[in-house]
């Protein structure tokens, strides 16, 4: 046990993306990207919609196929494991998403606890089935959900919670599974500024834990309260530093212009009067999709 | 001046304008219908004109036979439908569970070797197979199979009944389990999850309803299967109604369909009651 405790604290920490190209049936997606996280770093991903930021993610989980270079995490080849490796590799990292992405007809405590399933054998996964998680599972369940305030939410249905009461389902999975890396890929984005407050606390905490963070991220303000900013257009890095040098200027470089989706938009990026940043195609978090 | 018309907008109605790839298939279908038509020696009009046989049937039938002795035999008959069609539907249910978890289709992981593409698609298309010989072949069949191996008798209609339903419950089941939303399965992948683990907490609470409401809706054919199972000697109430029919007591043959249209109906309705009750 304190082995693996140890080797929590190890692997599947940093990350190193070299050169990495992904795409899909002829349009890149992502184009060499080359890309280091410290252990224990927190930064934001932004970028406009179609800019690579969820792929990028798709990346450090091996959910998409790689036309080039190499992903490494925790100094491990993510390309080169075996499947039983990479479950292991995957067991350290927690996801979180937009569409919150539980299992609505499974009870939220149930849900909840399936961020330690990876870690369970056979038998303990058919028990968990038909029982339910065994006590210190359940305990570990009960205190997560306490702490994103839905201790009294574990036996009702996940389909009949609320969005936002979904979505602290989620964080209580990732409470559950305290993995080494979160990929947060537009957590905030369907929302409320209430519940983005709490969520966004909670993958604090986590950080300040010890875990590496990284959020995806469509609200350049929620951006800024990063200590480092990675900004994706067209599938290439197009900034990578403090938010203090994030610039106006920069931003409309990222957000504007996109040769890819100009023809598509008839609407010019900066046609909102009085905006200081012109909001882009995705950047409402409503056409994210 | 007049503009030309091509100016105006053209939208068109609902039903498409004239183009070849449809007015060749109205073609075929056309074709198909004739000549299915003359080699069945389908005849609507010989159907409307000689009515004799019919009427014949039919006066005969009435007033229908409802002595008590009928009336046991119909009820005993109708019972052992029932069992037999909710036998096979359960059984069929149970077979059919681990053999569509096997026939899941599931992509592979990114970048898994040969042999671990391997380890998945073997155990696929063998219970895919094993499902299409269940179902490929008519439960008819299967009756008449089970009864030389097993003799007469409502035993192997029920068999018979659970293999078939096994064969459709598997396909569909499958079916089910692979249109379950994907993104919550993909959660489940991207924390390390295995093959049991996304199947049991992802794929099967997803599919759940659609299950119970597939195999109400089995049990409904199973019904009305099990009345012609009878006919081929396994059981149920059709062997009453095939041996009524060459007595040519007709009176006693209106009873007996007329009560299994009654008891068909009835299951239909409680199936279908249920089933819009189902919780998704």
């Amino acid at each position: 046990m304190i082995s693996s405790m140890h080797s929590k604290k190890t692997s599947a920490q940093d990350l190193i993306l070299k050169d990495v190209t992904v795409s899909f049936s002829g349009t890149t997606a992502l184009d060499s990207v080359t890309l280091r996280v410290e252990p224990n770093e927190r930064l934001a991903v932004v970028g406009a919609s179609g800019a690579g930021k969820t792929t990028l993610f798709r990346v450090l989980t091996r959910t998409v196929p790689l036309q080039g270079g190499r992903t490494i995490v925790g100094g491990r080849d993510l390309y080169a494991l075996s499947n039983k490796e990479l479950k292991g590799v995957r067991r350290r990292i927690g996801s979180i998403y937009q569409a919150y992405n539980l299992v609505p007809q499974l009870p939220a405590g149930v849900n909840a606890a399936l961020g330690e399933v990876g870690g369970m054998g056979a038998w303990g996964t058919l028990r968990t089935f038909l029982v339910g998680p065994d006590g210190p599972l359940a305990s570990r369940v009960a205190d997560a959900l306490e702490r994103v305030g839905l201790g009294d939410k574990a036996d009702a249905r996940t389909v009949n919670l609320s969005g936002g009461q979904q979505q602290r389902v989620a964080v209580a999975r990732l409470l559950v599974q305290r993995p080494d890396l979160i990929l947060a890929d537009e957590p905030f984005a369907a929302v409320d500024p209430v519940t983005t407050e709490r969520v966004f606390e909670a993958l604090l905490d986590l950080n300040r834990e010890g875990a590496t963070l990284l959020v995806n991220l469509h609200d350049v303000e929620l951006a800024r309260r990063f200590p480092r900013v990675v900004a994706l257009r067209e599938g290439r890095i197009a900034f990578d530093g403090s938010p203090e040098q994030l610039s106006e200027e920069a931003l409309h470089q990222i957000y504007a212009g996109d040769s890819r989706q100009q023809g598509a938009r008839a609407e010019p990026a900066d046609t909102r009067p009085g905006d200081p940043i012109p909001l882009a195609e995705g950047r409402d978090g409503i056409s994210a999709h | 001046m007049v503009s030309p018309p091509t100016e105006r907008p053209s939208i068109g109605g609902a039903v498409p304008r004239f183009s070849w790839k449809p007015a060749l298939v109205v073609l075929v279908i056309l074709g198909l219908t004739g000549w299915s038509a003359a080699g069945t020696g389908f005849d609507l009009v010989e159907l409307v004109t000689n009515t004799r046989p019919i009427e014949k049937l039919v006066s005969e039938m009435f007033p229908p036979d409802l002595s008590a002795k009928t009336l046991q035999t119909t009820g005993k008959g109708i019972l052992e439908t029932f069992q037999m069609s909710f036998l096979g539907a359960l059984i069929g249910a149970i077979v059919a569970s681990p053999l569509a978890a096997l026939a899941t289709g599931e992509a592979p992981t990114v970048g898994a070797s040969r042999g671990e593409r391997l380890l998945r698609v073997v155990p696929y298309h063998v219970s895919r197979l094993v499902l299409n010989v269940f179902r490929s072949v008519p439960d008819i069949l299967w009756a008449l199979v089970f009864v030389v191996a097993l003799g007469l008798g409502p035993f192997p209609g029920t068999l018979a009944l659970a293999v078939h339903s096994a064969g459709i419950l598997g396909k569909l089941y499958s079916e089910t389990l692979e249109a379950v939303p994907a993104r919550p399965i993909e959660a489940l992948q991207a924390t390390g999850a295995g093959g049991l683990q996304t199947f049991l907490f992802g794929r099967l609470p997803q599919a759940m309803s659609g299950f119970i409401s597939l195999t109400l809706y089995q049990w409904e054919c199973n019904i009305r299967s099990a009345t012609i199972l009878g006919f081929v000697g396994a059981g149920g109430i059709g062997q009453q109604i095939l041996v009524s029919m060459n007595l040519f007591d007709y009176p006693k043959v209106a009873t007996l369909v007329g009560t299994t249209i009654i008891v068909v109906l009835l299951v239909d309705r409680f199936s279908a009651a249920v089933r819009s009750r189902l919780v998704y």
